[in-house]
């Protein structure tokens, strides 16, 4: 009971440092809080209490994720009049959900990804094209985003089958490059410029109105906070459920070990388009979402560059942990989206970040845990 | 289609050949050497052509008007500042990771090419912009019929030829090239026989960057010009036509990077509507090719030991 | 004479210009520890690869329960029952003991999405049953590391690694287990250990055959009825084990004497 008080009392600050930095405005303001959060991160690792925080999470898991999603609900309420910030806790949700589908692709199966921001974009484009030309309900453009975006990643399926390591990579980046540079050639997809996207709707809710319900005021972001919590609770369910499950495991063995996975009757090809594909959807889903909410898509969100943050999220927040990727996408997202200095430098800025990780901590800010298909202590 | 049409055609299938070969023996020696994809290659390719256009740009400033000691300086810096590039990736990114899974060797030099990329885009002055290179050869040419072939691109084919001859060269005949060899063929036993194996893999990058360094000049000679992202192109294509060859065959990446740029020409004379999809064209041929011939046309010659 | 539960006609297989197999003839009868000796390199390790379809055979055949196998992928050998082990050490170290044996029983588990992620409590069902079946052959051969299922594989000793890669070839319960050098890194005493538990399952198993690739020729002749002596791809020798040792064209092979 205790330790729960205590949780729920970090959870707290932690929201409450969010919130201090979504609204504040000066550029020093921001960079202190950043500092307290760098030393805070600093100490928690040299004094080692990093994972052990982590694996007290772990073992009150249901806990942990209801004071999460609390957390986030809480945060969006008190941020009810304030876009921008509404828009980054978004973006932040989507890219979450985005990266979680890599991780089953990468952090699962060891298919290597480096073509994550095109299959975000297939999913965008869809919903443009299908938002534009059909009357489809929009919650069936977001799955189509996802289905659509799972069907091109086949295309390339036969190549990564066949290869291994760094063959497949190449692929991925070959893609990535041609996914980018066939859209801005490509007029009927509106060029360089891209498309506009119409109002999303789901039922009688139009997400471009402003929340009214009797006294409760606030900005129509609010809906989009709720439907990318709602997507975000889904593919954690999923990928959590995948990993602690007999598939889970057939994924980890073909990425660990492909000759001994065989040899004890796991179809490798068949895990991998299974992870591929599984992984492809998601992104899909997520970029179809992101689509809606920005209003509008261009080639140019979609570049090779962009699928490397995806994969800079995986590997600063710990390769194969679903709550590492989610602390890193909110790094990711919102300190350059703060920080105005850097918005110009954060390739430059992650790189080098990932670089040093890879260098220095290849596990990642939080590592992955062993898996618990058993309830029992070690 | 006349001759001298196919003639220009065949020019420039022939040059672009010339700088894949260059990139792709770059990855077969990083590849042999140490069993590594050193996927910043490409970028590596880029900063050496902004070295020698930053030499360029120095000298002019200070009077200098010689073309032949411009050129000098141009392609010294270039091979100077990518060798000690070279020598700077492989000493504090690659080797520390050499015993780490495969992947990560993969990601480290791939992060760490998006980190030169970057900083040209953001510290060289305009670097986010295309950058004007300076003609340095000359080019007057001889013309037959409609075919005016350039005395510029001939004096780059050939140096391209004699550089790529000259390191067949070091590898085969030198003792340095023996060590390389030795290293790429089982490191351990290199060790035993008192090889430096630290100072062979810092030679060999030094070596294959500086290729890459003439590749990035001779891309900015022959284009007339940068930019920041020219080495990502190159260096995939470059990547592709190594394993084309055959990972770790230095004659397979230079039959790779020539039976590329012929695929690049043929594809842009079948189609001709969009020069732009000619990169599309590329890329896909890329990824056709892995489903193909996964090991290469000659064949990768590492293997998995069970 | 019963007839054998593995049969290999003329198997060869060539790596560039080695032949690693030529023309290799080979029965097993059903129940059996057959021992594969031979110097190094003389195809044992291949034979085990070809068998279970990690390298194709470029010639000959190999039947199993009367079933010819010679062209299956390796998924497809391990289905009708034929599991092995390494030579070289092929755990998934990152993984907990208890995964690392639940890789091997991939016959027994059910790997359907709706299962996996909808039918929560059935699943949990077959991992309790999966851990008692997994605790109860980790206590043959190891006691204490049945208790310590759920640490990671990196944690363990390399000796204890290997004991669990046996067991993972174990767990599935399979008809032929093929063994490749288990005792490698263990001692005189450890061996023997390993080799007293592995019998004492195959008696539970009923009948499991074992074909055992060994250099300790102690073990060889304590526990195989039948040896199998190969080199340079070929058998030169058949029989018990005072038959082959005393063959001196097993002599020459292995110490090269005239």
């Amino acid at each position: 009971m205790r330790s729960r008080g205590a949780a729920v009392a970090l959870t707290a600050a932690v929201t409450a440092f969010v919130w201090g930095l979504l609204r504040a405005e000066s550029q020093s303001a921001i960079a202190a809080l950043l500092a307290l959060a760098v030393a805070a991160g600093f100490v928690l690792l040299k004094t080692r209490w990093l994972d052990p925080l982590a694996g007290a999470a772990l073992a009150n898991e249901r806990f942990a994720q209801g004071l999460a999603v609390a957390s986030v609900a809480a945060l969006a309420l008190v941020l009810r009049d304030d876009d921008f910030a509404l828009l980054l806790v978004t973006r932040v949700l989507i890219v979450i959900v985005a990266c979680l589908g890599l991780n089953v692709q990468f952090g699962y199966a060891g298919v290597v990804n480096f073509a994550g921001a095109s299959f975000f974009g297939v999913g965008g484009y869809t919903a443009a094209v299908l938002a534009r030309a059909t009357g489809l309900p929009h919650v069936l453009i977001l799955l189509a985003g996802g289905v659509t975006a799972a069907l091109t990643g086949t295309v390339l399926l036969l190549p990564i089958l066949r290869t291994r390591g760094h063959y497949a990579a190449l692929i991925t980046i070959a893609f990535a490059l041609l996914f980018r540079t066939f859209l801005e050639v490509n007029d009927a997809l509106g060029g360089p410029q891209g498309l506009k996207l119409g109002e999303m709707r789901i039922g009688p809710i139009r997400f471009n109105d402003p929340v009214g319900i009797g006294p409760f005021e606030g900005s129509f972001y609010l809906k989009y906070v709720a439907v990318a919590l709602i997507l975000l609770a889904l593919a954690f369910a999923l990928v959590l459920r995948l990993e602690r499950s007999w598939i889970g495991l057939a994924l980890d063995a073909v990425r660990i070990d492909e000759i001994a996975a065989a040899s004890f009757g796991l179809d490798v090809a068949r895990w991998k388009i299974a992870a591929f594909t599984i992984g492809n959807f998601v992104i899909g889903v997520a970029g179809a979402l992101s689509a809606f909410m920005i209003g509008f898509i261009a080639p140019n969100n979609y570049t090779f560059a962009e699928s490397l943050i995806f994969v800079s999220v995986l590997l600063l927040g710990g390769i194969g942990n679903p709550w590492g990727l989610s602390l890193a996408a909110a790094i990711v997202i919102l300190v350059p989206e703060k920080l105005q200095v850097i918005q110009e430098y954060r390739f430059l800025m992650f790189a080098t970040l990932v670089v040093l990780v890879l260098l220095f901590r290849p596990v990642g800010l939080l590592p992955r845990p062993l898996r618990r298909l058993v309830e029992r202590s070690p | 289609m006349s001759v001298d049409v196919v003639a220009q055609y065949v020019m420039n299938g022939a040059m672009l050949g010339m700088m894949y070969a260059l990139v792709a023996v770059g990855f077969t020696l990083f590849f042999g050497v140490l069993d590594i994809i050193q996927f910043s290659h490409g970028d590596v390719v880029t900063v050496g052509a902004f070295a020698g256009l930053a030499a360029w740009t120095l000298l002019t400033a200070s009077g200098v008007t010689s073309a032949g000691v411009l050129l000098l300086a141009v392609t010294g810096a270039a091979a100077a500042v990518t060798a000690l590039l070279g020598v700077g990736v492989a000493r504090f990114i690659v080797l520390p990771v050499k015993s780490a899974p495969q992947l990560n060797v993969l990601l480290v030099t791939l992060m760490g090419g998006t980190v030169l990329r970057e900083c040209l885009r953001l510290f060289y002055p305009g670097g986010s912009q295309p950058k004007l290179f300076p003609a340095l050869l000359p080019t007057s040419g001889w013309t037959f019929g409609r075919f005016f072939l350039r005395f510029d691109n001939v004096i780059l084919l050939v140096s391209g030829a004699l550089l790529i001859a000259g390191t067949h060269l070091l590898i085969t005949r030198t003792r340095l090239g023996l060590a390389i060899r030795a290293v790429a063929q089982d490191e351990e036993t290199a060790r035993t026989m008192g090889i430096d194996f630290r100072r062979v893999v810092l030679v060999t990058f030094a070596l294959g960057s500086a290729l890459a360094a003439f590749a990035g000049v001779m891309d900015g000679l022959y284009y007339n010009e940068v930019f920041f992202g020219m080495g990502l192109l190159l260096g995939v294509i470059g990547f592709a036509a190594a394993i084309l060859g055959g990972l770790g065959n230095m004659y397979g990446a230079i039959v790779g990077g020539f039976l590329f740029a012929a695929l690049q020409t043929v594809g842009a004379v079948a189609l001709p509507f969009a020069s732009a999809y000619k990169d599309v064209f590329a890329f896909a041929v890329v990824i056709v090719l892995m489903a193909i011939r996964p090991t290469g046309l000659i064949g990768e010659r590492a293997s998995e030991r069970v | 004479m019963t007839a054998p539960l593995l049969s290999c006609r003329g198997l060869t297989r060539r790596f560039g210009g080695v032949l690693a197999l030529d023309g290799l003839d080979l029965d097993v009868e059903p129940g059996s520890v057959l021992g594969l000796i031979g110097p190094n390199g003389s195809g044992k390790t291949t034979f085990f690869n070809v068998l279970t379809g990690l390298f194709p055979a470029n010639a000959g055949e190999s039947r199993f329960a009367g079933q010819p196998i010679t062209s299956w992928r390796p998924q497809a050998v391990y289905r009708i029952g034929i599991a092995r082990t390494f030579q070289r050490s092929r755990m998934c170290l990152p993984l907990s003991i208890f995964d690392n044996l639940m890789v091997g029983n991939h016959l027994h588990l059910d790997h359907g999405l709706w299962f996996n992620l909808v039918r929560r409590r059935a699943l949990r069902r077959q991992v309790e049953e999966c851990y008692q079946a997994a605790r109860d052959l980790l206590r043959i051969f190891d006691p204490p590391l049945a208790d310590r299922m759920m640490e990671p594989a990196s944690r363990i000793p390399m000796i204890d690694r290997r004991r669990v890669e046996v067991c993972r070839a174990l767990i599935s319960r399979p008809k032929l287990l093929l063994l490749d050098e288990p005792s490698a890194g263990m001692t005189h005493e450890e061996t023997l250990r390993l080799m007293d538990d592995i019998l004492q399952v195959q008696q539970q198993l009923g009948g499991l055959t074992i074909i055992l690739i060994e250099h300790e020729m102690s073990v060889i002749e304590r526990v195989t009825r039948r040896c199998v002596v190969l080199n340079y791809g070929r058998k030169i020798a058949e029989g018990t084990y005072s038959e082959v040792s005393g063959d001196p064209q097993v002599r020459q092979a292995y110490l090269g004497l005239e």
